[in-house]
């Protein structure tokens, strides 16, 4: 693509950066990510020390302070877990990073959909003159599932083999994230084994979060993705034991600097720090079940961040709580009361 | 014996502590509670990380404060049936010393002059002569109050009242033992200094520095405030105050809740001090290079009071649901605990540069 989209940074910027395992939080580059993980989630509540990974945590723990880590500090409920050991991006299951890849492009699409619909721009490559035949193409429900019947017939049949089948081997060394021209080069996710939920990335209005994230059941370690992504070497190893990852496609981009790489809300300049906790607020929400009114939400929440709100838990500065607590049936002294 | 570990009483309070002391020269420790009991517990016994209840008193209505004595057997009591008991902690005997028209809200002993104050919400204290033996009639100055107190806390030769209004009066120890050998009238006694809190809110803890250098005050309003005595400008530049207690609100409301500071101790060698708040967080603080040296966290609920034992080796964190703001009804029945730590022998040491 020849032109850079005034502040909406491409799918490959948006893809490649880092992102925390525990939190799900991202972040501009790995330095930071590897602070975040250290002063967050690796950080000894008894003396501030912060350590590299969970491992190396609970080994403090247990040799400074005798105590025994059970849980990583700040994650997420399903991701708290001691045995994997994250390092920045180094050791995030496969599963997981598929997981999250998918939820990063369907909010990429979702909001240059969005975006589009708000501005009634075309999409790229494509001038006024051709007018409004030449649309997005989206497929219908019946064309996915026959896609979808077709990319599970393919891996049935060659089981490993689908992903170079596909005709889009990784190893071209282009970005497996084509700019979003026509079509959707992503199925949707089929979790081996369960329910197929087309997913149509593009729809207006559809859902944001993919069904399978994060509560979901995790594919199993290793299996086929519907993805487009080198997948693992099929060896069947389990995902909890990999500390090495294949390496990471979607370095090529090189992200201009200065993007804050939002690629949501293209009208914010808070800064990274504040999209990421909006992210995290998203995702707990969306675990909750609970859709929120987006843009009304955003805002409120800034405008509330900017101002000093403290409430106190007690506030009466001419009662102390014995007063009031005297007060109580359940306390109160009757001088009769012998 | 690791350093650092922590352990929770076996047998805590029925309902909230309002409350709880350690014996200057033993580990017994000594508890009272809205329960109308004041428990005796030994803490760390024969190496054990257990504390016994050795036994309970009850009296006839919520017990606010408790103190120790002249020894480990004598304990002084005030609550809201407004009378100050002197407690034997062998017999169980109670001796009523002075009657007030209101709950007692704080005790203060002295050892040094062998002196127990009782601060009363009738605006008074009471000054009790404990030197002679508890049978005979003991003299009693009542000195009038311009505000409610609602805290109290002595060095060894100083009183500190905290009151409402943001007033502070500090009273001279000796002074006072004085008054009450040559039984000068009430009305001639006077604080040594009247202050007001170095705190915009309603004061909650106080305590006092062993080196009978100056004292720290909090507020419900989660800040710690540390003054010195010593009525010099030099000194009074010193005096510093620091938010402390205080949580980020996870809700879309934002903000920070902040808790009240309900206790304060310091250590009796270090210099050093522990808050406790309505976060159930407990920190340490070092006084002099104004540093938090530590942060205990995550006691079961709002800690209540706090307790250095004489030797400095163990703290004790009284923690039991904290009173709201809008709370019509309150129980701290079957949530009341009482967390004995062990501390490293670093642990409570400072490592400012006027360490001794």
């Amino acid at each position: 693509m020849g032109k850079k989209k005034r502040g909406h940074p491409d799918l490959e910027e948006v893809i490649s950066r880092p992102w925390c395992y525990y939190c799900e939080r991202d972040f501009e580059d790995l330095k930071l990510l590897i602070s975040h993980q250290k002063a967050k989630h690796f950080k000894c509540d008894r003396c501030g020390k912060r350590l590299n990974t969970a491992g190396g945590l609970s080994v403090h723990m247990n040799q400074v302070h005798k105590e025994n880590l059970t849980s990583v500090e700040n994650a997420l409920p399903n991701r708290q877990g001691l045995d994997i050991e994250i390092f920045g991006m180094e050791g995030v299951p496969e599963d997981i990073l598929q997981q999250h890849n998918q939820r990063i492009i369907q909010k990429y699409y979702q909001d240059q959909a969005d975006r589009r619909a708000a501005t009634g721009n075309p999409p790229p490559g494509q001038s006024g003159t051709q007018g409004p035949a030449k649309k997005v193409k989206i497929e219908t429900p019946e064309e996915l599932k026959k896609r979808l019947a077709e990319f599970r017939a393919r891996k049935a049949n060659g089981g490993g083999a689908a992903v170079s089948a596909d005709g889009q081997s990784p190893a071209q060394g282009v970005s497996p994230f084509p700019p979003p021209q026509a079509g959707f080069p992503y199925p949707p996710v089929a979790i081996p084994g369960g329910p197929a939920v087309p997913v149509v990335p593009a729809y207006p209005g559809g859902q944001v979060y993919p069904p399978a994230f994060p509560g979901g059941p995790s594919p199993p370690p290793g299996a086929p993705s519907a993805f487009n992504l080198p997948a693992r070497p099929p060896s069947g190893t389990p995902t909890t034991a990999l500390p090495q990852r294949p390496p990471y496609p979607y370095n090529g981009g090189g992200a201009p600097p200065g993007f804050p790489g939002a690629p949501s809300t293209g009208d914010e300049h808070a800064g990274a720090a504040r999209h990421g906790d909006d992210i995290d607020q998203l995702i707990r929400m969306a675990e909750a079940g609970i859709k929120p009114a987006k843009g009304a939400e955003e805002g409120a929440a800034d405008k509330k961040g900017k101002k000093d709100k403290s409430r106190m838990f007690y506030s009466d500065s001419d009662n102390s709580p014995e007063e009031k607590m005297a007060l109580l049936p359940r306390y109160r002294f009757t001088a009769t009361a012998a | 014996m690791a350093p650092g570990t922590q352990w929770e009483v076996a047998q805590p309070p029925n309902d909230a502590i309002s409350s709880l002391e350690f014996a200057p020269d033993s580990s017994k420790l000594i508890v009272s509670s809205w329960d109308k009991n004041v428990y005796l517990y030994d803490v760390g016994a024969n190496g054990a990380d257990e504390a016994t209840l050795i036994r309970s008193f009850e009296f006839r209505a919520p017990v606010l404060d408790v103190c120790f004595g002249a020894n480990d057997d004598e304990a002084f009591v005030g609550g809201l049936d407004q009378q100050v008991y002197r407690l034997d902690l062998t017999t169980g005997e109670q001796t009523a010393l002075s009657q007030h028209n209101a709950a007692v809200r704080s005790l203060a002993y002295s050892r040094e002059h062998s002196i127990l104050v009782s601060a009363s919400w009738d605006l008074t204290l009471h000054i009790h002569d404990t030197s002679s033996s508890p049978s005979a009639p003991q003299p009693t100055i009542t000195i009038q109050l311009p505000g409610k107190p609602h805290a109290m806390a002595s060095s060894p030769s100083k009183l500190v009242v905290a009151m409402t209004a943001r007033l502070v009066h500090i009273y001279d120890l000796p002074t006072l033992s004085k008054a009450l050998q040559s039984q000068t009238p009430a009305s001639e006694i006077t604080p040594w200094q009247q202050r007001e809190s170095s705190l915009k809110f309603l004061t909650r803890a106080v305590a006092c520095m062993p080196n009978d250098a100056g004292y720290a005050t909090s507020s419900i309003e989660g800040r710690v405030a540390v003054e010195w005595f010593e009525d010099t400008e030099a000194s009074q530049a010193r005096k510093y105050a620091f938010k402390c207690h205080r949580q980020a609100a996870n809700d879309e409301e934002g903000g920070d809740i902040v808790y009240p500071v309900n206790a304060l101790a310091f250590h009796p060698k270090f210099g050093t001090f522990a808050s406790g708040g309505g976060d159930a967080s407990v920190a340490l603080w070092d006084a002099e290079a104004k540093r938090r040296m530590r942060q205990l966290t995550k006691f079961p609920d709002s800690v209540a009071a706090l307790a250095f034992s004489g030797d400095g080796k163990f703290l004790a964190i009284g923690a039991c649901p904290g009173f709201q703001t809008g709370m019509e009804d309150y129980s701290g029945e079957g949530r009341t605990h009482i967390v004995i730590r062990e501390l490293g022998e670093t642990e409570a040491k400072g490592k400012g540069p006027k360490e001794k």
